[in-house]
């Protein structure tokens, strides 16, 4: 198993409208299709941001869960919980989520 | 023989063309993006050449080259579904593509072509402002300047110093303009959105500013990028750029929170 797995569904979700369709109506039964490890298997679907990030998955795919929110992860939480296991920066005081404008689909 | 007319660089924020439309007259990058346009309509480029890097939409670990050239007779974009901005058709050069591909691979630069291509937000923002209608063909020149690792900066300046004898040799009359898509320092979607390295900010401008390209490139390591955050790889694509402008100085340069607008004009 490897990171990989992860960083492909999360790339698939932005870039393959039908898999995209299934993240959203079931992201459960979607990421089956896909051989994670256990921890990654847990670290995804309890949306542990901080945990896949730290076990490597690329920030720029780890933001599409909280652009799709996905597994409980939205533009509000993301940015407390990729920080999660981290200690504390000042630098984060600095730091919000832009403005998500969404074009449905 | 074609001419290199005019370079620019400017960042590609996804969200800049709509949060103009929403509030006119207000952003700061309203007003750059003005100034650059400006140059590039004086100029009167036939074609231009654009170093992008990617954001995971053409490519994927799967397949990811250092540098590739954009082959295809046209492409679509803004790929990504939450980008909110019109989704335009740009057009290729395939005859030069090639011959810059041919002519590269001659130079001893391995580079990989692509003559199929998914366009991202970040090929296609610098676009709707600096090639309005998509009339002007464009070929694009992507860099990985966001999956580590990154190739080296030097590398990347040699590769623009390349693509200026490439255009010099070019059996055509095309007017060319270079057109460096990215910003300065940014994180994006890592635990430090928002924040903005402005030492490293400062220091790219400055040497900008001064025509210090090579020292630039010299002090671009991998290691001083990732630490301005996870988006700042596509400082490369500007240094590519300055590979290419020789000694010429910018004609102007700005910052806007880690993000650079600047315009070299070569005749």
């Amino acid at each position: 198993m490897s990171i990989y797995q992860v960083n492909k569904l999360l790339y698939l979700t932005d870039n393959d409208a039908a898999f995209r369709k299934r993240m959203k109506e079931n992201p459960e039964e979607a990421i089956k299709a896909f051989s994670l490890s256990q921890e990654e298997h847990d670290a995804l679907t309890s949306g542990a941001v901080g945990k896949l990030y730290q076990m490597g998955v690329h920030t720029f795919l780890l933001n599409h869960l909280s652009r799709y929110e996905l597994f409980g992860v939205n533009r509000d939480n993301y940015l407390s919980r990729i920080r999660e296991g981290m200690e504390y920066d000042p630098r984060f005081e600095q730091g919000q989520m832009p403005m998500q404008y969404f074009i449905k689909e | 023989m074609a001419k290199l007319v005019l370079a620019a660089g400017v960042p590609h924020p996804p969200r800049l063309v709509y949060e103009m439309a929403q509030a006119p007259g207000k952003m700061r990058g309203e007003v750059l993006m003005k100034q650059v346009r400006e140059q590039v309509e004086k100029a009167e480029p036939d074609l231009i050449i654009e170093f992008d890097s990617d954001h995971f939409v053409n490519f994927f670990y799967s397949n990811l080259p250092s540098f590739c050239i954009g082959m295809a007779e046209e492409a679509q974009g803004p790929q990504e579904t939450w980008c909110p901005m019109p989704r335009y058709t740009v057009r290729g050069h395939v005859p030069l593509a090639k011959a810059l591909f041919k002519y590269g691979l001659h130079d001893k630069f391995d580079l990989a072509a692509a003559h199929e291509l998914r366009l991202d937000h970040s090929l296609v923002v610098p676009l709707h402002f600096l090639n309005p209608s998509m009339e002007l063909p464009v070929v694009p020149i992507y860099t990985n300047g966001f999956a580590s690792p990154l190739p080296l900066a030097t590398r990347c300046f040699s590769l623009g110093r390349m693509v200026r004898r490439f255009i010099e040799a070019w059996d055509g009359k095309e007017r060319v303009a270079l057109i460096a898509s990215g910003c300065f320092a940014m994180d994006v979607g890592g635990p430090l959105r928002g924040w903005t390295d402005r030492e490293w900010e400062e220091t790219i401008s400055g040497l900008l500013l001064q025509g210090k390209y090579q020292a630039l490139a010299r002090r671009a390591t991998e290691e001083r990028i990732n630490k301005a955050g996870n988006n700042s790889g596509e400082l490369l694509n500007w240094i590519t750029l300055t590979g290419a402008v020789g000694k010429t100085r910018p004609l102007f340069l700005e910052n806007d929170d880690g993000s650079g607008y600047a315009v070299w004009k070569l005749e």
